[in-house]
């Protein structure tokens, strides 16, 4: 038995089809969605309406959406930087714990000392540092030895979040509040480490999501308009052309990793800086960030500046699903609502490259 | 980007998505920690006798165990100006975990029994710690609750924030230890219904040989793990109880692992300590080894290897302060309860229990019924062959919530901290 169906690749790709598809793609998950909906006894237009007011209707939803959109527009942008070369780099969770780990440790030790933007300067480095650094040695065993990324990147989440425990539930780390007796807790970092928020007509936007528009724009004009991301677009096309052309592909598998660690190392800093205040072992691994980053990268077609529309879509997303549950809507459905308006986004992708094709010799066959 | 790189990426996509299932199934801890430093007013917080601050406000006079924060604490009325009373629960974990947050879940349905429509109960299940819960807490206040119940001692700061963002609405919180004028605190006893189940896990172990597997080394944990010991070693004096640390509030696969490494050990009696899940259960019930469980009664399920649990009954502290709120009188406090109002109790015994067994520990029940916690009285050495308390001699209510030691009879040590 063969396939009614085939895809066959496009040998032309539209411009409509860039906006077409992922309008497409959304009426499909909603009339899907809508038919799990009434399947469950639920209105469907009723369920809409409470996740767009949620998530994005009014200056205090989308002040609550990119406050939850922060840290994965930095995980996203670690991601997107990574994949556009070919590296995929599933470490984006581990990098932000050890941006966490380094930015926290910057507070704590000039917190009391430096003024605050000072302080936001140092907590940002030495996260950038941490994750880049962390994401280097993957970027090291790829190009000296080229192991797997997937699996040495994977691997190192599994790493740093044990090396997390440790600094605070397994030790007397310099990270640990000694006054947590009770229950082990990270040491807070001072008042003035504190980063702000600012309110731009009305909606509260965290001082780090600034930071990610200009991480985004510079990653942009980094892929767009230098030599170095030309020379990472050829790699991407073909290591052994960009060998034979003199471009030293070993030292760009590195520095490009680096960098994706780097901004997921930001995005920790920002966890601490602006949200949490401490290093917080327990909520970081419960919050998966690095893992929604790979998402949301995906879905941003791996282009920096839609990664920071995906990355507020997907908080919004986030932060109305939980709006949504109670005891009459168990939060199973809301994770089958948000799951199948991915899924058709994924999916709707294929659609840019290919064609469906009925096939016919089966179809005449039948006939 | 080009088709190659697509095709992995799409890998990568799978994987991450993959991952991020797993992590959904794995990381839901709930948490049940510490209840802490003890609060000012209560030297004894614990027993039947009238708790210190009967001459408080009406609360303090209705609830056993319960102690306002001082007292002139002002009386907070959060009842909503027309319609029922809105209630919400806020779990870090899922509703079926069968354990921790099944319990709380299960508290809020009988609340919601009891009160019918004056009240109107909803929850939010699988909220993550850090900036998603105090998100959460607004939205429940923007839908009109004014009481909400926190479960997860990682939700404290959070919950200080609103309390001071929303003076008019009344915070209840499980196992933490910070107040505020609308901010209480409830927990209870469980050191003494871990106790008994010991008992019952000491008389059914062959060889004396116990494991158990405890979440995180802090005080409230640390209790339950020396009284559980205390409890194996009246039935056997011989008995030892090796701990194994794992780490996690809710871990099911881990634990299940750390339960075979202990039989495989020659562990012949398992029991568990903050960990939420079964999972040592099934662990147990593979290998026909004798489990007192933790949180839930689950003589159904693993009837041939069930011995007992620790349970607790939240409705005993919820019900009376949710009547506090529709009666106008409800103020801040902490609420530490016991076997005596009910807080806290014993599962239905297994059939490994013997009549025997079940009468010792009905003895000692009765014991810790009338003078909570007072198993923590000396001769007691810890594992290092320290003095921890002369004859005689008893801990303090703050000695007890601070516990830093382990018992003798316990094979494991503290992890540095």
């Amino acid at each position: 038995m063969r396939s009614p169906i085939r895809f066959e690749r496009r040998l032309e790709q539209p411009k409509w089809l860039n906006w077409a598809i992922p309008v497409v793609s959304l009426i499909a998950a909603l009339v899907l969605g809508a038919i799990v909906l009434l399947a469950t006894g639920k209105n469907p237009l009723d369920v809409y309406g409470r996740i767009f007011e949620r998530g994005f209707a009014g200056t205090r939803a989308l002040s609550g959406s990119i406050k939850t959109a922060t840290p994965l527009a930095f995980t996203g942008l670690c991601a997107a930087i990574a994949f556009r070369m070919g590296l995929i780099n599933i470490g984006g969770e581990g990098q932000f714990y050890m941006g966490a780990v380094g930015a926290t440790w910057a507070g704590l030790a000039f917190g009391g000392d430096l003024p605050t933007g000072a302080v936001v300067i140092v907590m940002a480095l030495s996260g950038m540092v941490c994750g880049g650094l962390y994401a280097a040695i993957v970027g090291v065993l790829r190009a000296k030895f080229n192991t797997n990324e997937i699996i040495t990147s994977l691997m190192m989440n599994y790493l740093a979040a044990i090396f997390l425990n440790y600094l605070i539930y397994n030790s007397t780390s310099y990270w640990r509040d000694p006054e947590s007796r009770n229950f082990p807790a990270g040491k807070p970092i001072s008042d003035r480490a504190d980063w702000n928020f600012y309110e731009i007509g009305g909606i509260k936007i965290p001082l780090a999501f600034l930071i990610a528009i200009l991480a985004a724009a510079a990653i942009w004009v980094l892929y767009k308009r230098t030599r170095f991301g030309f020379e990472v677009g050829v790699i991407a096309d073909s290591p052994k052309a960009a060998r034979y052309a003199g471009i030293r592909t070993t030292s760009t598998i590195v520095i490009v990793l680096a960098l994706s660690g780097a901004l997921a190392g930001l995005g920790g800093a920002a966890d601490v800086g602006n949200f949490r205040g401490l290093l917080d072992s327990k909520g970081l691994q419960m919050s998966g960030y690095g893992y929604t980053g790979i998402v949301v990268a995906a879905l941003a077609r791996l282009n920096p500046i839609s990664t920071l529309v995906v990355a507020v879509l997907i908080g919004g997303l986030t932060n109305a699903g939980f709006a949504l549950q109670g005891p009459d809507f168990p939060s199973g459905l809301v994770g089958t609502l948000q799951g199948l308006i991915l899924f058709t986004a994924v999916a709707g992708e294929v659609l840019v490259k290919y064609r469906i094709r009925r096939n016919r010799r089966i179809a005449a066959v039948a006939a | 980007m080009l088709s190659k790189t697509r095709g992995s990426l799409g890998l990568a996509l799978v994987a991450a998505l993959g991952i991020g299932l797993v992590a959904c199934g794995g990381d839901d801890e709930s948490s049940e920690p510490a209840a802490t430093e003890a609060p000012a007013a209560s030297e004894a917080p614990a027993g039947s006798d009238a708790p210190a601050g009967t001459d408080a406000p009406a609360q303090g006079a209705t609830l056993a165990n319960f102690t306002p924060w001082s007292a002139d604490a002002p009386v907070i009325d959060c009842r909503p100006e027309e319609g029922p009373l809105k209630a919400a629960w806020i779990y870090v974990g899922p509703t079926n975990d069968g354990g921790w947050t099944q319990q709380h879940d299960a508290s809020r349905q009988a609340v919601q029994d009891h009160f019918g429509d004056a009240v109107e109960t909803t929850y939010k299940e699988n909220v993550p710690e850090g900036p998603q819960v105090l998100q959460t807490i607004e939205d429940l206040i923007a839908d009109g609750n004014t009481v909400i119940f926190g479960t997860s001692f990682g939700f404290q700061d959070a919950f200080v924030e609103a309390a001071a963002a929303h003076p008019d609405v009344c915070f209840e919180f499980a196992t933490g230890y910070k107040g505020a004028d609308n901010l209480s605190q409830f927990y209870g006893a469980a050191e003494d219904t871990d106790f008994l189940a010991g008992m019952a896990a000491g008389a059914a172990s062959p060889t004396g040989k116990l494991g158990m597997l405890a979440s995180f080394p802090i005080g409230e944990v640390l209790r339950g793990v020396n009284a559980w010991t205390m409890g194996a070693r009246m039935m056997n004096p011989d008995a030892t109880v090796n701990v194994v640390w794992v780490n996690s509030w809710f871990d099911p696969p881990n634990e299940r692992k750390a339960a075979e490494a202990l039989i495989a050990e020659g562990i012949d009696t398992l029991g568990q300590k903050g960990i939420d899940s079964p999972a040592t259960g099934d662990a147990a019930k593979a290998a026909g080894v004798p489990w007192a469980g933790y949180n839930a009664d689950q003589s159904a399920n693993y009837g041939d290897v069930w011995l007992t649990a620790t349970e607790y009954d939240w409705t005993v502290y919820q019900i009376p302060r949710l009547q506090a709120i529709l009666d106008g009188a409800w103020v801040a406090g902490n609420y530490y309860g016991n076997l005596s109002d009910g807080f806290v109790k014993l599962a239905t015994f297994g059939d490994l229990v013997t009549e025997e067994t079940r009468a010792a520990i009905q003895a000692e029940l009765e014991k810790l019924t009338a003078k909570p916690n007072s198993q923590f009285t000396g001769p007691i050495n810890d594992n290092k062959g320290n003095e921890v308390l002369a004859a005689g001699v008893s801990h303090t209510f703050e000695e007890l919530m601070s516990m830093a030691y382990l018992i003798e009879g316990v094979i494991g040590d503290i992890p540095a901290g």
